[in-house]
């Protein structure tokens, strides 16, 4: 079977329609030059970088005042062969404006609405400094930065504040004098944040926790000593007051936790979890406190309280238009 | 030689496409960050519910809630695991804060949304920060021209202590921050004055390196049988510009500049760029 297949470059005969197909296995060579292709693909591969790196903004800062003023600070690359070069700003209402070129040289401009025309005469990197009022909107408590950004940024928020909303992933973040710093990818960018006199230093940090290690084990040990210190005191004391409690014999009416856990051993582990906390917080806490501390919906911790309520360990009282949620003291007459 | 070219194109081609993939690399750095700022947001939108509305906080506002903690929950369990998973619970989580904190705000402020530009709303310590935050760039500014400004910067820098413990005076800041713009348009001022022969050496150097690379260009495109004309077209509008700089009459040299810059655009032979 197989000598009947020929090859068709060995057919001799043209088809009815007279067309002679022709193999050819170095279509490339014979299309394009090969070398040529290289070439081209070099000046295109050189040539990107450049393209892509004029006019765009190689590093971009932006710090939030507290009265939501934003100071922005970046630097572009632009062509050494301007003579002027026009840089959209982030709005219109433009203060302290300072442009350096190369070598800090300060160079003359003009701002036009939200934009600005800068002599540059030659410099290749141009740093850029101004502060700028359209960034920020505030309503009511709760205020709002908005940016659409041609380049990876970073953003120093106020001090005391917290996100409380953002629309984009942030890249990075770290803690600069008690500031959280977003970095964030280019493109729309949205938060919301508030002021708040709570937050010491709103977000941990891992790598404060890192750089900072020596010192955790150093402060690790001492507080170990420390707690030594205080169970040993404790002891004693514990010891010495036990034999007062004899001699007085007062009573106890708050219930210590394993006498409460040994009466209601059906509690869920949640539950006692909750009932550590209100007996370690002086045997009562509000019930906001309790959802702040667990991170629990308001149903979930009202159903929570509801049950332990319903088993007897805690009694519910109102305190300016508030749950207040205590620990039992007659919980083991009742038993 | 064909092996040699395919395996230059393959680096090429990850060449030019590699610098995407970094960037990409790059969006999605240490994902563990979103936790603590998707809980702290919890935090405080769990403050902001009980401020506002105690124990009785609305239905919709409830289940925003509840959406956005259940997001924070499952970011955790998320984490480090199933990123995509992570990225799409902070989102969600963020998104749901935002607009319990966005209706927060609509209905229980009697206040408008104002942008920061608005002067009664004025913070300022603000005010004095970014200020400082300018004297102190054009402070180095004047060192680099040795411009003769010390003194005044040390009377700025006091007048912006008094300010700082008259922060609660608004008529008093307001007196301070006018002298010290005063203050500062002169030093502006002392700076141009200096920087005067520096810019004008700079300027005049930025120009006779392009005309000589244009020059150059020139020789170069009558040695390859150029039209004359144009050639010699080129030479006059250099021969014109250098007296225009020679003059300090930068603004006309700047048109004649874009001139030549198109003819040898035309031509091509525009400069290649340095």
């Amino acid at each position: 079977m197989a000598s009947f297949i020929e090859p068709i470059q060995l057919k001799q005969s043209l088809g009815d329609d007279g067309i002679l197909f022709v193999r050819n296995d170095s279509i490339l060579d014979t299309m394009v030059k090969t070398p040529l292709l290289v070439a081209s693909m070099i000046i295109v591969a050189a040539l990107l970088p450049i393209q892509s790196s004029f006019s765009s903004p190689r590093d971009l800062d932006l710090i939030i005042y507290p009265d939501g003023s934003t100071h922005i600070s970046t630097e572009i690359d632009i062509d050494p062969f301007l003579t002027d070069y026009e840089l959209n700003l982030f709005g219109n209402t433009i203060d302290n404006l300072v442009v350096v070129g190369d070598n800090e040289f300060l160079l003359d401009t003009r701002i036009m609405d939200d934009s600005v025309l800068i002599q540059t005469f030659g410099s290749s990197v141009i740093t850029i400094d101004y502060d700028i009022h359209d960034l920020v909107s505030k309503q009511g408590r709760l205020w709002t930065f908005s940016l659409d950004s041609p380049s990876n940024f970073t953003l120093l928020l106020p001090k005391n504040s917290a996100i409380v909303g953002m629309i984009n992933l942030p890249i990075n973040m770290e803690i600069i004098n008690d500031q959280n710093q977003l970095t964030l990818s280019p493109g729309k960018t949205e938060i919301d944040y508030l002021f708040s006199n709570t937050i010491s230093n709103s977000i941990p940090d891992p790598k404060i926790e890192t750089n900072y290690f020596s010192y955790a084990i150093i402060g690790g040990v001492l507080i170990i000593i420390l707690i030594g210190s205080v169970i040993i005191i404790r002891t004693k004391q514990k010891n010495h007051k036990s034999v007062e409690d004899n001699l007085t014999t007062k009573k106890s009416t708050t219930l210590d936790l394993e006498t409460i856990f040994k009466l209601k051993s059906d509690l869920r582990e949640d539950d006692k979890e909750l009932v550590k906390f209100i007996f370690n917080n002086g045997g009562e806490a509000l019930e906001s406190e309790l959802r702040k501390k667990f991170l629990q919906p308001r149903t979930t911790m009202w159903r929570a309280v509801k049950r332990l309520e319903r088993e007897g360990v805690i009694e519910i009282e109102k305190k300016d238009l508030q749950n207040l949620v205590k620990l039992r003291k007659n919980m083991g007459d009742e038993e | 030689m064909k092996k040699l070219a395919v395996f230059a194109i393959i680096v090429l081609i990850f060449g030019t496409v590699s610098p995407s993939l970094v960037d990409g690399a790059y969006a999605q750095n240490d994902p563990s960050i979103l936790l603590p700022i998707a809980v702290q947001a919890d935090k405080q939108i769990v403050n902001q519910l009980d401020r506002v509305y105690g124990d009785q906080i609305p239905n919709n506002l409830q289940i925003l809630y509840d959406k956005g903690h259940g997001a924070v929950y499952s970011l955790d369990e998320s984490l480090p695991n199933d990123i995509e998973k992570a990225k799409q619970d902070f989102l969600l989580a963020m998104n749901s804060f935002m607009q319990i904190s966005r209706i927060i705000s609509q209905s229980s402020e009697k206040v408008v949304v104002v942008t920061v530009s608005d002067k009664s709303n004025r913070n300022l310590t603000s005010e004095i920060d970014r200020l400082e935050k300018y004297v102190k760039t054009l402070e180095t500014i004047s060192k680099k021209y040795n411009a003769d400004v010390e003194s005044d910067f040390i009377k700025i820098y006091d007048l912006i202590q008094e300010l700082r413990q008259q922060v609660n005076d608004l008529n008093e800041v307001n007196v301070g921050i006018k002298k010290i713009k005063i203050i500062l348009d002169s030093i502006k001022n002392d700076i141009r004055e200096s920087a005067l022969e520096q810019r004008s050496d700079f300027i005049k150097r930025f120009f006779d390196r392009l005309l000589n690379q244009f020059d150059k260009q020139l020789t170069k495109a009558q040695n390859d049988g150029l039209d004359q004309i144009q050639i010699d077209k080129g030479h006059e509008l250099i021969l014109e510009i250098r007296e225009l700089v020679s003059k300090n009459q930068i603004n006309d040299a700047k048109v004649i500049f874009a001139e030549l810059k198109a003819l040898m655009e035309n031509i091509g032979y525009s400069v290649r760029i340095t």
